[in-house]
């Protein structure tokens, strides 16, 4: 220890008794040294601890934020109440807040209440000569139509008026209801947080009837269409006589008087079998479909379009025909739609374009998903406003709460009320409760929190069936213009274009930076060397937007205008090395040792320049040859056959199977002749055979092509498809421009720490430079060099701005080289400044972020591990 | 070595010795295997010549941008013209459609050349006439070019710059002979105007924007005793009538500021310059509004050294204009300094104590090697999780808890709670503090154990020791690390997209109203308007050259700080190697 001061005086006069007793000091530490010594002693060690905090922090909080989406939520209360009246429900609507229930008998008596609380508010009793025998509305439920036993149908608004009051715009001689709400004339009063006052107050009107059929009206559906100013209101009504119908209503405004008039025209749709009893219709709101379910688990779709001359498109079965279909409903946004059968089976269709599936219209319901099985006849679905959430009500009565698209039941929930009476039940505007009203006057009401209902492990790493998508997929797609758009969170395309620009950036970057750094380290000069490896070191900490923007605006364009010449350069920078290779073994062997140094790394410099601009002279004329005269047309698959692209790429897979034989068949004998011979001509027999090699390598490469193509093999469509400008092959060729210094530099360490006694024996036992390096260095330093990949891997997997600006910005499945691709990290970077905090997309993107921890995480520790038996292997040598 | 005996080889060769015999020893061609050696070398060579051609490439463009360039006067032929500065010119393929539209000249010269056709890009300039700053003309349309001395390119702080004619000149309300106008007279009836901006400028922003500050924090402070003890208090009712009258006060004072500008404006409208298109169009153009303007093809060598100098003189002093694709870039330069300092002060403690406890404190052992593997992932997380995590953590979290504590007066407006130059440091020291460590430990090994045993022996205590001897003599090592971390912060982008970092900052993190430094404050940064100009504004042809600067500019600071890192380490290395005893 430091304080090594603190003498002990008795100690001292023990030890040295007969010592020189004069100068005897009080020798002790100041206090405030050792006060210091043990600060900085805590400080310091809990500060170095607090790396391992930050790092724990991170992934803690991380999965902290994304942890909620698998949150299964919960039922905050379930509350029951008994209403004044006795009348059997025919409709049923809340307002946004959860505020007041408006509930409609079928006679006409309207009543409103207080949800939280069952207090009655307003009633009215409506002119209605003979009871509603059916009812249908719109999905936010205001607007409703009835049908009535005398063939006659009505339509009606029942809705609220909700304005927000400041304490002084209220009215006095409230009747509290509970802690927030009070009530006065028909209007509650609830408190917000900012201290003003919502007043939601319910509202209703019933227009006049309209004559439809002489038989009282059994099922119908009601849409609203058209503009504000000419709304379009169709139904569809099916009569006790089993005549289906579609009328359409359109309603001119009276811009003088306000004075509504409504025309009505009505097309009756094909009959059905005789003795068809129909439980349900739907109707789709620009009214050009019809679907009709049966008791026989029947649905008959009706391809209204046009409109005097209905079609029956389709029938199709939903259910065996021992199982009457008891409810049915389009999801939001109508694409789907879900059936509910006696069975207790609740089963979701899309309509899918299927040409040959052998329908009029070309189209087919398809069944999408069968949510699992309430095992009860289902008697009501009501369904959500904004989501594609729903509740089915069993007979039995039991509710379940569903989400469609994730197929998934959220709640299950039991009616306090006697099962048996009939009820009408609703989802809540805000998908935060279900209210159920039965004709004894009960109320069922609960609430419950579900943030995140539309996430399961499926729909993030799974697929799905979204609407409109032929078959279940991976899909991002967070956002879109319209309302009824559904977000799809798949995490897998994301990933899969991660991991397809790492690959792509380390097909480029591998090779360069592993063959770059061993020639640094084994065959460079020393000068050379001393500014190469700084200057690689700098370009580590190059800031990639500047690469990015290289990469979208510089080198997109050029790769795009030229891409024939880079695909060419490929082929004619490597032959140009060869080239030079073999040239140089011609030289004379002192004249090649004098310039072994910097002249023969200059003249390789040269060759690549020189057969870089070979590739750029030539890039036409190769594009006429090969892809007939247009590189994106041939590559689409819009001209020619894959021979020429299949030749390019079994060119140098053929060259080496053909130098891989000589070597096997003539190798010894070759390698004994030649050193029977001077050194330049050995080189000029290797020049010849190198020659020879080529055109067989064209030869063969040609015939397998050939082969290929007749068999019927196209590489389009495959690695090789639609070009679009930014694209893979420029985010690989940068990402991989911005690893290699990172490659590179680790690499070169692992080769340079090789300890140098090694390489002394080789070279001492006759082993040459190329010898000692491929058998002696690189086998030792093999782990050293496989982490600087992996830490190369990890750098690109995160790499941000290079992908946001040159990628495209596409989260697509395919390989395809010259089409975009969108990471994880990109997607974050795009996304996360847009989402809202705590919302699905925010949490989604979290889990974005955590998933590439993750696999960065894994890869850099993989790459420490290697490492550390790495340097445990170069010591023990 | 096989070489040698290759080399002896042939002078035995060349003195006629008998031929076979010796060769055997000799290695063979596979052996030395050039092929090998060429790819290795080739790889190492493609790596500097991308390296080489990037650096060269950005170098060029950026300190080529604010070079004058001619403006040409291109005679169609179909009769039109087009008047603009030529930026760049490339080969296209002309395609089926458009050769359908071809005269049988034009024709015949794209057939000349293979189908393919070269065409240049003009920058045309005047978008207020034009709708459009850039216009392609390919080479088979162009009947004759032309460079007249009469054209002018004029910058203007609005509608990007214009390329023309100046027909008339209005000095003072009254219409002056343009002859008598040349390139010296125009230019100091521009700078005076242009004076008369710049003093519009400092009212706007100086003296009313101090009054637009003082009045939002009495409208605060009333606030914050309304919140304190509640509307109906006596204690409010006071700090109203006083606050009432403050702000009536600075009402008067703004009003003043406001006459002041308008009286400027007015005597502006006077002075104005009547411009010509090469078409013929004509349009009036406030002189003040002008903010730069020359003959582009009757300048001298030392004019074009003149404009350039200026230009790169308002592009390091000033504003950005124009969204950002013109004018300067201060308050970038200024946002990235000020948070990578901030990101110094709180990342220089962190990595050196860490590093400390690594080296002097800590028993080796599982919790060292579990620091490393932190320090090791720490350094390999992908900065963009860094950005997730500041956003959600130091933003959300830490700082809608500040501002609920602090600033709740603000409040539902944001202080903290969003993103702001104190997030972006403390995320980037996060990202940064690896770099630190390492370098930092470096260092503190690289300080002999004699030195540290010296010290101890003399009775030194242990941070005694740390603080008067080794932490002095690893100071260098530290600094390298310490701006190696700068350089690595400086270019970071994407954490910052996440945490403050905006497109257009209103006011400066750092400003002469108390408390001087605002660290909530959001900022402009170097790296992220390279994104921006590139990526966001509306015409990415244009903003190009700022791009290029900018990444110059950036790229320059970088290469600069990393050159400093290694020059300091060289030397370090260098005085270890003689100190060591």
């Amino acid at each position: 220890m430091a304080t090594t001061t603190t003498n002990n005086p008795a100690g001292a006069q023990g030890s040295d008794a007969h010592a020189f007793i004069v100068h005897r000091r009080e020798k002790s530490t100041r206090k405030s040294v050792l006060l210091g010594d043990k600060v900085a002693n805590w400080v310091i060690t809990v500060g170095g601890l607090l790396v391992i905090v930050a790092v724990i922090t991170i992934m803690l909080f991380l999965v902290s934020v994304a942890l909620p989406l698998a949150d299964g939520g919960e039922v905050r209360e379930h509350r029951v109440h008994k209403l004044a009246t006795r009348k059997p429900v025919a409709w049923l609507n809340a307002d946004e807040y959860t505020t007041v229930t408006i509930r409609v008998a079928a006679d006409g008596a309207v009543s409103a209440f207080h949800i939280p609380t069952g207090t009655f508010i307003s009633s009215d009793q409506l002119d209605v000569a003979v009871a509603a025998t059916a009812v249908a509305g719109v999905v936010n439920l205001d607007q409703v139509a009835f049908g009535f036993a005398d063939g006659t149908i009505r339509f009606g608004n029942f809705g609220f008026d909700i304005r927000v009051l400041t304490t002084a715009m209220l009215p006095s001689g409230r009747d509290p209801l509970n802690e927030r709400d009070s009530m006065a004339l028909g209007t509650v009063f609830r408190e917000m947080p900012t201290g003003d006052f919502r007043a939601v107050t319910p509202r209703w009107t019933l227009d006049a009837p309209q004559q439809i059929s002489e038989h009282p009206i059994v099922a119908m559906d009601y849409r609203v269409g058209g503009t504000v100013e000419r709304p379009t209101r169709s139904f569809a009504t099916v009569d006790a006589a089993g005549v289906a119908r579609v009328s359409r209503a359109v309603i001119q405004r009276n811009l003088m008087t306000g004075a509504e008039t409504v025309r009505l025209t009505s097309s009756t749709l094909p009959t059905l079998p005789e003795g068809t009893v129909v439980t349900r219709v739907l109707m789709s709101s620009t009214a050009d479909r019809v679907i009709v379910a049966t008791d026989h688990g029947t649905l008959y779709r009706y391809d209204v379009r046009d409109f005097d001359n209905p079609v029956l498109a389709e029938t199709t079965r939903a259910f065996d025909s021992d199982i009457a279909i008891t409810s049915m409903d389009f999801l939001n946004a109508e694409h789907a739609m879900v059936v509910g059968g006696s069975n207790g089976a609740v089963d979701v269709f899309f309509r899918l374009e299927q040409p040959e599936a052998g329908t009029t219209d070309g189209y087919q319901l398809v069944r999408a998903r069968s949510h699992e099985n309430q095992g009860s006849p289902i008697v009501g679905i009501a369904i959500a406003q904004r989501k594609k959430a729903l509740a089915t009500l069993g007979e039995d009565g039991s509710v379940w709460v569903r989400y469609s698209t994730a197929d998934r039941t959220l709640f299950r929930f039991q009616r306090d009320s006697d099962p048996a009476t009939e009820a009408a039940m609703i989802l809540m505007p805000r998908m935060d409760g279900v209210l159920l009203v039965d004709r004894e006057g009960n109320v069922d009401a609960w609430e419950y929190y579900m943030p995140h209902p539309e996430t399961t492990l499926q729909s993030i790493f799974g697929k799905l069936w979204y609407e409109g998508y032929p078959e279940p997929t991976y899909t991002w797609q967070s956002s879109s213009g319209t309302d009824v758009f559904e977000p799809k969170y798949s995490l897998i395309p994301l990933i899969f274009g991660t991991i397809k620009a790492t690959v792509y950036a380390l097909l480029f970057a591998v090779p360069i930076a592993l063959l770059g750094a061993i020639y640094t380290s084994e065959f460079l000069h020393r000068r050379v060397r001393a500014s190469v490896k700084p200057v690689m070191e700098m370009m580590e900490s190059l800031p990639t937007v500047v690469l990015g923007f290289v990469a979208a605006l510089v080198l997109a364009p050029i790769v795009e205008e030229w891409i024939a010449a880079v695909i060419l350069s490929f082929v004619s920078i490597p032959m140009g090395l060869m080239l030079g290779a073999y040239a140089w073994q011609m030289l004379p062997a002192p004249l090649a040792l004098r310039l072994g140094g910097i002249p023969k790394f200059l003249t390789m410099m040269a060759a690549i320049l020189i057969f870089g601009f070979v590739a750029y002279r030539l890039g036409p004329g190769f594009e006429r040859a090969l892809f007939y005269g247009d590189f994106k047309a041939w590559v689409n698959g819009d001209v020619g056959t894959g021979m020429p692209f299949l030749f390019l790429v079994g060119f140098p897979l053929s060259f080496m199977g053909v130098a891989w034989g000589f070597g096997r068949l003539f190798g010894h004998q070759w390698r004994m002749k030649l050193r029977h011979v001077p050194r330049d001509t050995a080189g000029r027999w290797d020049f010849g055979r190198w020659a020879i090699f080529l055109v067989m390598a064209g030869m063969l490469s040609w015939a397998i092509a050939g082969l290929l193509t007749l068999a019927g093999y196209d590489p389009r469509g495959g690695f090789i498809d639609t070009y679009s400008q930014r694209n893979a092959l420029v985010v690989g060729f940068v990402m991989g421009f911005a690893v290699i210094p990172n490659i590179y530099t680790l690499a070169e360490d692992a080769l340079n720490s090789v300890p140098s006694h090694l390489r002394a024996a080789s070279l001492a036992a006759g082993a040459t430079p190329w010898q000692t390096a491929m058998w002696v260095i690189l086998p030792v330093a093999a782990s050293g060099v496989f982490s600087a990949v992996m830490i190369g891997m990890g750098r690109a997997v995160g790499e941000t701005m290079i992908v946001v600006m040159a990628a495209g910005n596409t989260p697509v499945l395919d390989w395809n080289v010259f089409s975009g691709l969108r990471t994880l990290s990109a997607n974050i970077a795009v996304e996360l400044p847009e989402a809202v905090k705590d919302g699905t997309l925010y949490r989604t993107l979290f889990l974005a972020a955590l998933t590439l921890f993750i696999m960065t995480f894994v890869i850099n520790t993989l790459a420490e591990l290697v490492r550390q038996r790495f340097r445990k292997r170069a010591f023990q040598l | 070595m096989a070489t040698t005996a290759d080399s002896g080889n042939i002078k035995t060769q060349d003195a006629a010795v008998p031929r076979y015999g010796v060769r055997k020893y000799s290695a063979d061609l596979s052996a030395v295997g050039e092929p090998w050696l060429w790819g290795l070398g080739g790889a190492l060579a493609l790596g500097i010549i991308l390296v080489a051609g990037f650096l060269t490439m950005i170098f060029w463009n950026g300190a080529s941008t604010f070079w004058p360039k001619p403006i040409e006067v291109v005679t169609l032929a179909d009769g039109s013209v087009v008047a603009g500065e030529p930026r760049r010119s490339g080969i296209y393929r002309v395609g089926d459609a458009l050769r359908e539209t071809l005269s049988s000249e034009a024709l015949a010269m794209v057939d000349a050349n293979e189908g393919l056709a070269t065409r240049v890009l003009y920058r045309s300039a005047n978008f207020d006439l034009y709708g459009d700053d850039f216009r392609w003309v390919s080479e088979y349309q162009v009947q004759d070019v032309e460079r007249p001395t009469d054209f002018y390119l004029l910058e203007r702080q609005e509608w990007g710059p214009f390329v023309g004619r100046i027909v008339g000149v209005t000095l003072d309300g009254r219409t002056r002979d343009v002859a008598t106008f040349g390139f010296g007279e125009l230019k100091k009836i521009q700078g005076d105007a242009r004076a008369r901006f710049r003093e519009i400028r400092r009212i706007e922003q100086k003296d009313i924007g101090a009054v637009n500050y003082y009045m939002e924090r009495e409208r605060l402070a009333l606030r914050k005793v309304q919140l304190r003890h509640g509307p109906d208090s006596g204690q409010y009712r006071a700090k109203e009538a006083e606050v009432s009258a403050r702000i009536d006060e600075m009402q008067t004072e703004f009003a003043a500021y406001q006459a002041q500008i308008v009286e400027i404006r007015a005597r502006d409208r006077l002075d104005t310059v009547l411009l010509e298109e090469v078409g013929g169009r004509q349009k009036e153009q406030l002189l003040s509004e002008i903010v730069r303007l020359y003959p582009a093809n009757d300048l001298g060598f030392l004019q074009k050294v003149g404009v350039y100098l200026s230009r790169w003189a308002e592009f390091l002093t000033s504003e950005p204009r124009e969204a950002n694709t013109e004018g300067g870039v201060l308050p970038a330069i200024f946002g990235t300094v000020a948070m990578t300092l901030i990101m110094v002060v709180i990342v220089a403690p962190f990595g050196v104590i860490t590093a400390l406890y690594l080296r002097e404190y800590a028993k080796q052992g599982r919790i060292v090697s579990i620091v490393r593997v932190s320090v090791n992932n720490l350094a390999g997380v992908p900065s963009i999780v860094f950005g997730v995590f500041g956003l959600g953590f130091f933003a959300y979290t830490m700082g809608v808890r500040v501002d609920q504590l602090f600033y709740a007066e603000r409040l539902p407006n944001p202080t903290f709670g969003t993103g702001g130059i104190l997030w972006a440091s403390l995320t980037l020291a996060l990202l940064t503090v690896p770099v630190v460590i390492v370098a930092a430990e470096e260092a503190l090994s690289a300080v002999p154990r004699s030195m540290r045993e010296g010290s101890l022996a003399c009775g030194a205590s242990k941070w005694q020791t740390i603080r008067r001897v080794v932490l002095p003599r690893a100071m260098p090592g530290i600094m390298t690390g310490l701006i190696l971390a700068m350089a690595r912060g400086a270019g970071e982008v994407a954490p910052l997209m996440l945490v403050g970092v905006v497109k257009l900052a209103p006011m400066l993190p750092v400003d002469t109203f108390y408390p001087f430094v605002h660290l909530e404050r959001s900022f402009m940064h170097l790296g992220f308007h390279i994104f921006d100009v590139g990526f966001q504004s509306r015409n990415s042809e244009a903003g190009k050259p700022m791009v290029y600067v900018t990444t110059m500019l950036l790229l320059f600071l970088i290469v600069a700080m990393n050159s400093s890192a290694i020059y300091i380490r060289n030397r370090l290395k260098r005085k270890f190697a003689v100190g060591q005893f």
